[in-house]
């Protein structure tokens, strides 16, 4: 028996062995075919007849507006792109093959070229392009924009890389746009990690995603999206910092991670029971149009100012219940991308809790906008310390830098007046006492007097 | 001089606990409040101190607690059902501290082992301890875990809210601190209510007391 069970096993090892060097076989061979594919000739001869003409690095276009519109498509890059399987007419299905070069077509612009070809993007990549729809570059866009990018400003369509190879960070799309974001993320811990080392250290669509983007200083998400990854960090600032989830709650990581930024207190509306954040409805410009009626001076929102805003916006809103909370977090989207080595971040509670704290030097108030940009308003610093904003900033409070003032004159005076109150009535007793004591002693003199003379 | 067996053990361990609670809780809470004027000890370690002190002291309050809904003397305190006698009474009080105490005349109230708080005591001591300082303690450990407690604080208005009010019994106390001591000196030796306080016995003299403590 045990024989047998030894032969067993030698056959189906043997066996085993021969299938995996099948499969070996099969991935070389696939990655021959890979290899393979890299090259014009293995297009279709339609798409290579197409290259012929548009293979050409000088062949141009004047387009209405008078942009000189390369026609230059690679067909090395091409053939080496993720979209080498997809032939022209895929995404050129209107070209007419007859007519296409011999007769002039008209194109306004080569932005408007690109407005009308996304949609084909969509045929393809329905997730990615929903993504995009719900994003705030696809709003602006809806909204008029002509600068924010459509598929092809990011993703060359002829020229189109895995998302999986690590390229050279300047290569990024989103650079050509947040020219001066790029330069300061290249310049902090994760640009020079990533030049460094690659894939250890985060790009901006890590962080922002690539087609969902939204406002960083609206919502939750950029913080999330730091925790994905420095997946302890709840755990080790808990080792040290009291109160860890209000400060993960009410404070952005570059706020503490970026030093020498400034940083100020955004004040967030949020509505409903969820208390989600309020955002302005399109056509509905209440917050802006109200923000700037209340601050006659245009020196920022003061208190009473601040809380008649909020009534208003409540009363109109259905969902109700429309509260200030503040977050304290980095005054440009420049400063958040200047993080530095954990050893640089902030530690000092006195850096926020004491009053005067550089953070609480200046404040804005915030509604999500219809494309989903912040709308902003200034307001004035001292709200954070006014007895009158106990309501309207209700949801927001530091220790030591926002303490109402007028708290602190109340201590002194009842500090004083009990103090005071027993020296006045410790003097008083004295004083009966030193009289009682002298009537006492000049009725005993006087009744000594009369013993004297009886 | 009679000797008379006011206050119990628990008591007095409740109350000394509580007082030298409260005075580290006031000047930790000043260091935290005012960590830019006072740099006695840093603004961590003040926070860790405040926020176990109040644990310490909401333990506390419970021994005071059972011990009086335990025992029948929970009869010191309760109140005058009878508003004129109340009032009276308290209006009596008043004019000792005012004016009758100056002129050496005897303290209206005389203490027994169930009637040891005068009518002034008595309310205050209600206030206190059966409203500010249970308000106190709830604050309190809404203020120590803020995120979560968030839902109940927002019921309550806001952290802003929940913290003045905070800060508003904290200055109470302040007051109600040195008010206290004051008044404690005023037996019939300054230092009479403090040894009653921690041997138990309260030296009553046959004729009518001289002072009392609030």
């Amino acid at each position: 028996m045990k024989g047998s069970s030894v032969m067993g096993a030698t056959i189906l090892s043997s066996r085993l062995r021969v299938l995996m060097l099948t499969g070996m076989a099969a991935l070389a061979l696939l990655g021959w075919r890979a290899d393979a594919r890299a090259d014009v000739s293995d297009l279709s001869e339609e798409d290579q007849a197409c290259l012929k003409c548009h293979d050409r690095p000088d062949l141009t276009k004047t387009l209405e507006n008078g942009e000189k519109f390369s026609l230059h498509i690679s067909g090395k890059a091409y053939a080496e792109s993720m979209h080498n399987e997809t032939s022209c007419e895929d995404c050129h299905d209107s070209i007419d093959a007859k007519t296409h070069g011999k007769k002039p077509s008209a194109i306004e612009s080569s932005r408007e070229y690109a407005l009308g070809m996304k949609d084909i993007c969509e045929d393809c990549h329905k997730k990615k392009f929903k993504e995009y729809g719900d994003s705030i570059h696809a709003a602006l866009i809806r909204d008029g924009s002509t600068k924010a990018p459509l598929c092809s400003n990011c993703h060359n369509p002829h020229t189109v890389q895995s998302s999986e190879k690590v390229r050279p960070i300047a290569d990024t799309p989103c650079a050509s746009c947040h020219k001066e974001i790029f330069q300061a993320y290249s310049k902090d811990v994760h640009g020079l990690e990533r030049t460094a080392k690659g894939k250890t250290a985060p790009i901006c669509a890590d962080c922002h995603q690539a087609h969902d983007v939204k406002a960083a200083s609206l919502g939750e998400g950029v913080r999330d999206t730091c925790l994905s990854c420095h997946e302890k960090a709840v755990e080790t600032h808990a080792n040290w910092l009291p109160n860890t989830q209000r400060h993960f709650d009410a404070i952005s990581c570059p706020a503490c991670h970026a030093p020498g930024a400034k940083r100020r207190v955004n004040l967030r509306l949020y509505e409903g029971v969820d208390q989600v954040q309020l955002s302005q409805k399109t056509g509905v410009p209440q917050f802006v149009k109200r923000a700037i009626a209340a601050d006659e001076g245009n020196l920022g929102l003061d208190e009473r100012a601040l809380w008649s805003l909020l009534k208003e916006m409540n009363e109109d809103n259905v969902a109700g219940n429309i509260r200030l909370r503040g977050r304290l977090e980095v005054s440009s989207a420049i400063e958040a991308h200047q993080l530095g080595e954990k050893s640089t971040a902030v530690k000092d509670c006195n850096t926020c809790h004491q009053s005067g704290a550089e953070p609480f030097q200046s404040v804005i108030v915030t509604v999500a906008g219809p494309d989903g940009r912040p709308l902003r308003h200034g307001i004035q610093k001292d709200v954070l310390i006014s007895a009158n904003s106990v309501n309207s900033v209700s949801g927001f409070y530091a220790i030591g830098s926002t303490r109402i003032r007028l708290l602190d004159y109340l201590l002194v005076l009842v500090v004083l007046g009990s103090i005071s109150v027993p020296i006045v009535h410790m003097t008083i007793r004295r004083l009966f006492r030193r009289a009682l004591e002298k009537r006492e002693a000049e009725k005993a003199a006087a009744a000594a007097r009369d013993r004297d003379q009886v | 001089m009679q000797k008379l067996y006011v206050n119990p053990l628990p008591v007095r361990i409740w109350h000394w606990t509580n007082a030298f609670g409260f005075v580290l809780l006031i000047a930790t809470g000043l260091q935290i409040r005012y960590a830019g004027l006072i740099q006695l000890v840093s603004f961590k370690t003040s926070v860790a101190v405040h926020n176990w002190i109040g644990f310490v002291l909401i333990g506390n309050f419970f021994i005071w607690l059972l011990f009086y809904l335990f025992t029948d003397k929970i009869k010191v305190y309760h109140p005058e059902l009878s508003p004129m006698k109340y009032f009276r009474a308290s209006f009596k009080q008043i004019q000792f501290y005012g004016y009758g105490i100056f002129r050496g005349d005897p303290n209206p109230h005389h203490v027994s082992v169930y009637r040891k708080f005068n009518p002034l005591q008595s309310m205050m001591y209600q206030i206190i301890m059966m409203l500010l300082v249970p308000i106190q303690f709830f604050t309190g450990v809404l203020l120590w875990d803020v995120a979560r407690f968030s839902a109940m604080i927002d019921t309550f208005g806001g952290v802003r809210v929940v913290d003045t009010i905070h800060v508003l019994l904290f200055i109470f106390f302040c007051g109600f601190i040195i008010v206290h001591v004051y008044l404690a000196t005023l037996g019939h030796t300054p230092l009479a209510h403090f040894k009653a306080m921690l041997t138990g016995y309260e030296e009553v003299e046959e004729e009518p007391a001289r002072g009392g403590s609030l």
